[in-house]
């Protein structure tokens, strides 16, 4: 990783005022149940994953349809650090704002008198943390195969698609089709519940191998798109 | 060699349908500032594309000072700008720089004094440093993406059209740069439309064409070249008073070729400098009073104007 392209990310992320809206939006709107009541815990507050998507968004791709890439990449900065700079600054802006959801939802329980249970927080914090790990990871593939905000296009065009092949697969009872398009589903939200760990029992190995793998994958097909990709506006007409 | 060598560089688009680059070769020499020029839709930018290892071509192969041009040690002597740059609109100047200067891994202790003093070199003023890139004119952008292309005295200068959408001062500075570059040691490519800018900046040319080499030409001082020059007399003399034939006569004696006579001028091909010199020894022992002796087109437009075969030198 690059710590410049990082810091780059994370400020250009949170200099855009849509971007702070939706995050703002899906931040601090899973607050109103805790203030409705408060002993509900921290599982009230959801996950990260749409605040993930608002900062992932174009993550890749946006730099690809600018141009920002090819004076980017003339710089001592390999393609896979830069996918990993990006896929690593997202993901800790999303961890950030959920650990200031956390610390805001502790302060509501506090003040309405409610017991702020620490071990359910890093909970919270652990899941959401390979949550944004994981739709990070998903995302950075997306954007390294379309230009500008393609990526939700694309996120939303493969969700519809693995939900109509799982119904169909349901429906002609083609067990295969069904389990692959839901594998493909969940792909798309790669997570891993870390509650048996914190309750002192063991994580299943199959979900922990499944989600490294697709974390994994999707990292490495986006480093070896971004290594086949050509940079130019040259063949438009130079 | 610590130079640019290109070695018979092919480059095809459209599954072949379209050849940008046929058989291209090249050596830059270390130092160098070499121009590539041609018109639209010659190859230029793809060449520069595969010098900075953006394109993988088709076959051939570039090496700088010995290395693949993605090396990451030589893209940390690199400096590049792009036609039209697009720059981190969101970033201000300053901003924008000092983020360069950390990628290019220059030392973070220099950054904030260097990324001023690269702002003031281009002539950006101190308030266009913390003022948003957004709300730059498109000579600023330009002036701001020279700045960061010379962060870090790099050893290797691509630019792609550097001085457009610039004014005029910004021309002139941006030349200064380039001698100062050059003085430097740097080598620099320059891919430019401005034939006048190649002309002044460039030590040698390369005239692009159809994805070929169609010549090399030598600029630097004491090269000689060939182009056609305009003579000018007083009113009355060339073209009437001092028959063609006397103008034929001269240019014949000076090794030159009358091209053509239109009162007050008269145009004339010479194949060098000493030809030019030459002529005009030669028109003034005819007794043609001469005003005024000028380029008729500039020595690298004469590139673009003259027929040649196919498959010249490249």
């Amino acid at each position: 990783m690059n710590l410049a392209l990082v810091l780059a990310t994370l400020r250009q992320r949170f200099t855009s005022p849509i971007r702070i809206f939706i995050v703002l939006l899906f931040g601090w709107m899973p607050m109103l149940p805790i203030l409705l009541a408060p002993s509900a815990g921290f599982a009230a507050l959801g996950d990260c994953y749409f605040i993930a998507l608002a900062l992932a968004a174009g993550m890749i791709g946006q730099d690809l349809s600018s141009g920002i890439l090819q004076l980017l990449l003339a710089r001592p900065v390999t393609r896979a650090q830069y996918v990993f700079s990006r896929w690593g600054a997202v993901a800790a802006g999303t961890f950030l704002i959920t650990v200031l959801q956390t610390l805001a939802a502790a302060l509501i329980m506090a003040l309405r008198g409610a017991p702020v249970q620490w071990d359910q927080a890093a909970l919270f914090l652990a899941n959401n943390a390979l949550l944004a790990l994981g739709t990070a990871a998903v995302m950075a593939l997306l954007s390294s195969l379309a230009a500008g905000l393609g990526d939700l296009g694309l996120l939303f065009l493969v969700f519809i698609s693995a939900q109509v092949l799982e119904k169909l697969g349901m429906l002609k009872s083609w067990e295969w089709l069904a389990r692959g398009a839901g594998e493909l589903s969940r792909g798309l939200k790669p997570e891993l519940d870390l509650a048996p760990f914190f309750h002192g029992g063991p994580v299943a190995w199959f979900a922990v191998v499944s989600y490294l793998s697709t974390v994994t994958l999707c990292l490495g097909l986006a480093v070896m798109v971004m290594n086949r990709r050509e940079l130019s506006y040259a063949s438009s007409g130079n | 060699m610590d130079g640019i060598r290109i070695e018979s560089l092919t480059k095809t688009y459209r599954a072949g349908q379209v050849r940008a680059l046929d058989g291209v070769s090249l050596e830059i020499a270390p130092g160098e500032a070499f121009g590539i020029i041609g018109p639209n839709g010659a190859g230029k930018t793809t060449l520069l594309g595969c010098l900075l290892g953006f394109l993988r071509p088709d076959s051939g192969r570039v090496t700088i000072a010995g290395r693949e041009p993605d090396d990451l040690a030589i893209r940390a002597v690199t400096g590049y700008l792009p036609e039209r740059p697009t720059l981190d609109r969101w970033m201000t100047g300053l901003d924008f720089l000092a983020y360069y200067h950390a990628l290019a891994r220059l030392p973070p202790a220099g950054r904030k004094p260097e990324a001023q003093a690269a702002l003031a070199r281009v002539g950006l003023d101190p308030e266009a440093a913390h003022r948003s890139i957004r709300r730059y004119s498109r000579g600023m952008l330009q002036r701001l993406g020279l700045a960061q292309a010379l962060l870090g005295r790099p050893r290797y200068v691509f630019l792609d059209e550097p001085a457009l959408g610039v004014d005029p001062a910004g021309v002139v500075l941006f030349r200064r740069l380039l001698d100062e570059v050059r003085a430097d040691g740097a080598t620099v490519v320059l891919n430019s439309h401005q034939l006048d800018q190649v002309e002044r900046v460039c030590d040698h040319v390369a005239f692009v064409k159809q994805g070929r080499i169609e010549a090399r030409e030598t600029l630097h001082a004491g090269a000689t070249l060939a182009r056609v020059l305009r003579v000018r007399g007083p009113a009355g003399t060339i073209g009437d008073g001092v028959p063609r034939a006397a103008l034929e006569l001269a240019a014949q004696r000076a090794g030159a070729e009358l091209r053509e006579v239109a009162a007050p001028l008269a145009r004339f091909a010479v194949p060098d400098d000493a030809g030019a010199v030459r002529l005009v020894q030669a028109l003034v022992a005819a007794g043609v009073p001469v005003t005024e002796v000028t380029p008729d087109e500039g020595r690298l437009e004469r590139l673009f104007l003259e027929d040649r075969p196919k498959g010249g030198p490249g």
